[in-house]
Order: structure tokens, then sequence, then C-alpha cells
């Protein structure tokens, strides 16, 4: 099911990217949660909204901080790979020093042709980030930015991610995880519950923080940093959360997604106001997004030492007066 | 898309919903209320415990909605 298009678009290059389909391995138990053609048509949608760059702030801000990471490592990076981009709110921020090339991918092409302005000569290819059609070996440098948590096999996207990265290469995600949304979350399940006696989910299951480095261990990455970045956004009730995360083209797009009766949205506003609102009748939305850095094993990277190779010990510590004291 | 049609009513609804919701922050709040106190409370959260503020909540914002429809 992979789809991959080169498009010739204004402001991206066209190279031939060689192609391989990349083998998942048979272990993993893939669930399939989201429809990833519903996001498809999710994100063409916000993409061709004319007011859309209002609903951008959260992934300008995430964007800026990934590009800060980016700019941590001290290293240009001749080759990079946006997973998920989009319109790349990562790479506008980083200049041609630091990385040289840049390969933006995404499912929908409504947004990948209205992607920002950068210095970064780059090339857009349509593709499922759970089918990156790139060969081993490939990249230096993968970002993904807000869009690892619509990924069905978290853990399949991320051993591809490490295979299309070079030894000593470096990927640089974030993605909303943990509490994101839980008053949203808990807001419409009471709601729910209260006016027809059950619920069904209508936020993501997230990942937590405490998951994550299982995650990008078991896809082989070394030298892993986990940070969490908490957000929380003010609006004015309920209907403006659910419609600016519409615009975000971060609408729910689980198989199970059932429509919300009236009833329940006027309840879950009510609830919603009750139980999270703040002094100014404004109401909170929590995102919780989460860093991670994991680097492709290279035999220069630093490992643990070898047993029974310490030559002074931790006990002595309490005989150090002076900083050059030798033990 | 031109003229009025379901998408375009549709969202106009949902635009006038903060305005309506306002005018009944009382009843809001009673709901609210009655409905928070059950995750607090020994009472478990049912269908239809709070079935009463919450009627008094629609049709506070079912009057506004037709006032403001005039």
């Amino acid at each position: 099911m992979s789809r991959s298009l080169l498009l010739r678009l204004p402001g991206c290059w066209s190279l031939s990217v060689p192609r391989r389909g990349l083998s998942v391995s048979g272990g993993t138990s893939s669930m399939n949660v989201f429809d990833r053609a519903m996001k498809r048509r999710q994100r063409n949608w916000a993409a061709a909204l004319r007011d859309g760059h209002k609903y951008e702030y959260l992934r300008e801000e995430v964007g800026g901080r990934v590009a800060d990471r980016v700019y941590d490592i001290a290293r240009t990076f001749p080759v990079a790979l946006d997973v998920g981009g989009g319109k790349s709110h990562v790479a506008e921020h980083l200049s041609k020093d630091v990385v040289e090339h840049l390969i933006l991918t995404d499912v929908s092409e409504e947004t990948l042709k209205r992607s920002r302005r950068t210095q970064i000569p780059t090339l857009c290819v349509q593709a499922d980030e759970e089918f990156l059609p790139f060969k081993e070996n490939t990249f230096d440098l993968v970002v993904s930015s807000l869009s690892l948590h619509w990924i069905n096999d978290l853990p399949g996207a991320l051993r591809q991610i490490q295979q299309v990265l070079k030894p000593d290469g470096v990927f640089i995600g974030a993605m909303v995880g943990g509490e994101t949304l839980y008053e949203l979350r808990c807001s419409l399940q009471l709601a729910e519950t209260e006016r027809e006696g059950g619920f069904s989910p209508h936020v993501s299951p997230f990942t937590a923080v405490t998951d994550l480095g299982n995650l990008l261990g078991r896809a082989g990455f070394n030298m892993l940093t986990v940070d969490v970045d908490d957000v929380q956004v003010l609006y004015p009730g309920i209907m403006d959360v659910m419609t600016d995360l519409q615009g975000m083209s971060e609408s729910n797009c689980s198989w199970n997604r059932r429509m919300l009766h009236r009833d329940t949205i006027l309840a879950a506003a009510a609830i919603y106001r009750e139980m999270y609102g703040q002094e100014d009748e404004s109401v909170p939305a929590s995102f919780e997004i989460l860093y991670m850095i994991g680097w492709k094993p290279h035999e220069s990277q630093a490992k643990p030492a070898p047993r029974g190779s310490a030559t002074v010990s931790l006990g002595d510590l309490s005989k150090i007066k002076q900083p050059t004291d030798e033990l | 898309m031109s003229g009025t049609n379901a998408w375009s009513r549709g969202r106009e609804k949902i635009r006038l919903f903060p305005e309506l919701f306002a005018q009944c922050a009382g009843e809001a709040t009673a709901y609210g209320k009655c409905v928070a106190g059950t995750t607090t409370g020994r009472q478990e959260l049912k269908k239809d415990v709070c079935a009463k503020e919450f009627e008094a909540l629609k049709t506070c914002f079912t009057n506004a909605a037709k006032k403001r429809a005039k």
C-alpha cells in the first residue's frame, strides 16, 4: 500500500529517489486504530482552508523547538528527512549550514503543495509514514513533528526510520502523548455517560512517556533522550477547542469514531466549564509534547565501560577535599 | 460552496453556540456541578443522574436560540 509520487512543485526540487519497499519485521502485532485515508482527507481539507494559518500555532511552536534540538547538535547534515512534516514547520527555522538537502514527506498532497518557505533545497514526496519509500542508510537526520501520534504501527514506523538513517545518524521527533487533552476527554466521557448511558472514545489513545524509551530502544536507537513539554492553551469554550483541533487537522480518525449528539456537546460544554474553567471564563486544553532523540548505533559512539575496569571507587568520594586532589 | 447548504448552516449554528451558551451560564454551572459531584461523591455516574439540571439547561439554550433567530 505504499503510495509515493514525485511531485514537481514550485519550491521543491525533483530528484530521483531510489525506492525499495522496506519490510517490517513480522513479530510485531500491528494495531489498526486509525483510518489513514481519513487522516489524509482531513489534512487535505485543513490545508485548503483560506484562514488555515491561524490554526497552526501549536505546530509552529513545536516545530521551532524541534529545530532548536537540531541546532544543539553541532553537525551539518547533508541529507535530512522530515516524516509527516506537512508544511514543515521545522525546516523554516533551519539554515543551509545545518541541513543541506531536505526531503519532506506527508500523506496529504495539499499540505505538501503549501510547504513553507525555507532556504534549504527541498524535495516533496507524498508517502505514508508507515511505508517509507527510501533505501536503508540514506539520511543523516530524520525529524518528525506532531505526526507520529496518528501512526498505527508505531514500533514498525520507528524501525523504518532507524533503517533509513545512516549509522551515527540521529532521529529527533516530537509527538503529543500522555495526558494530552485530558480535559476534553473527561468532559466528553462524563457527558456521554450521563446523557447516553455509555461512552465511546473521542480522543486518541496516546503513548505514555515511560513507553517511549522502550519503543525507541526496541527500534534499535542508542543514546536516547526523552523529555516532556506541557503546553496549555486557553480557549473560550469547548467548541473552540474542537474547531481548532479540526483546523489543525487533528480531528479524530480512529475506525471506532462515533458522532457526538447535540445534547452531549451541550452537556460536555457545561462540564468542561465547571470542572476546568478559569476565573476569566476561559477553559484550558493541555498538550503534553514528548520530544525524543535517538541515534543509530556506530562504533564511534560512547559505550558503557566493561565491568571490572574501574580504577577508583565511589566510596572514595568523601576523601576528595579539592577538585584537583588525586585519589 | 455557493449559497446556503447543510454544511454552511451547520457551521453557522456552531458559530452561534458560544453566544447562546453564555446566556445560560447559571443552568450550565448547575448541571456541571451535578455531574462533577458524582466523580467525587459516593453516587456513581449513570444515565440521567442529572436529567433535571440538563433539561433546564437545554430549555434555556433552545429559548436563547429562538430569541436569537427572531
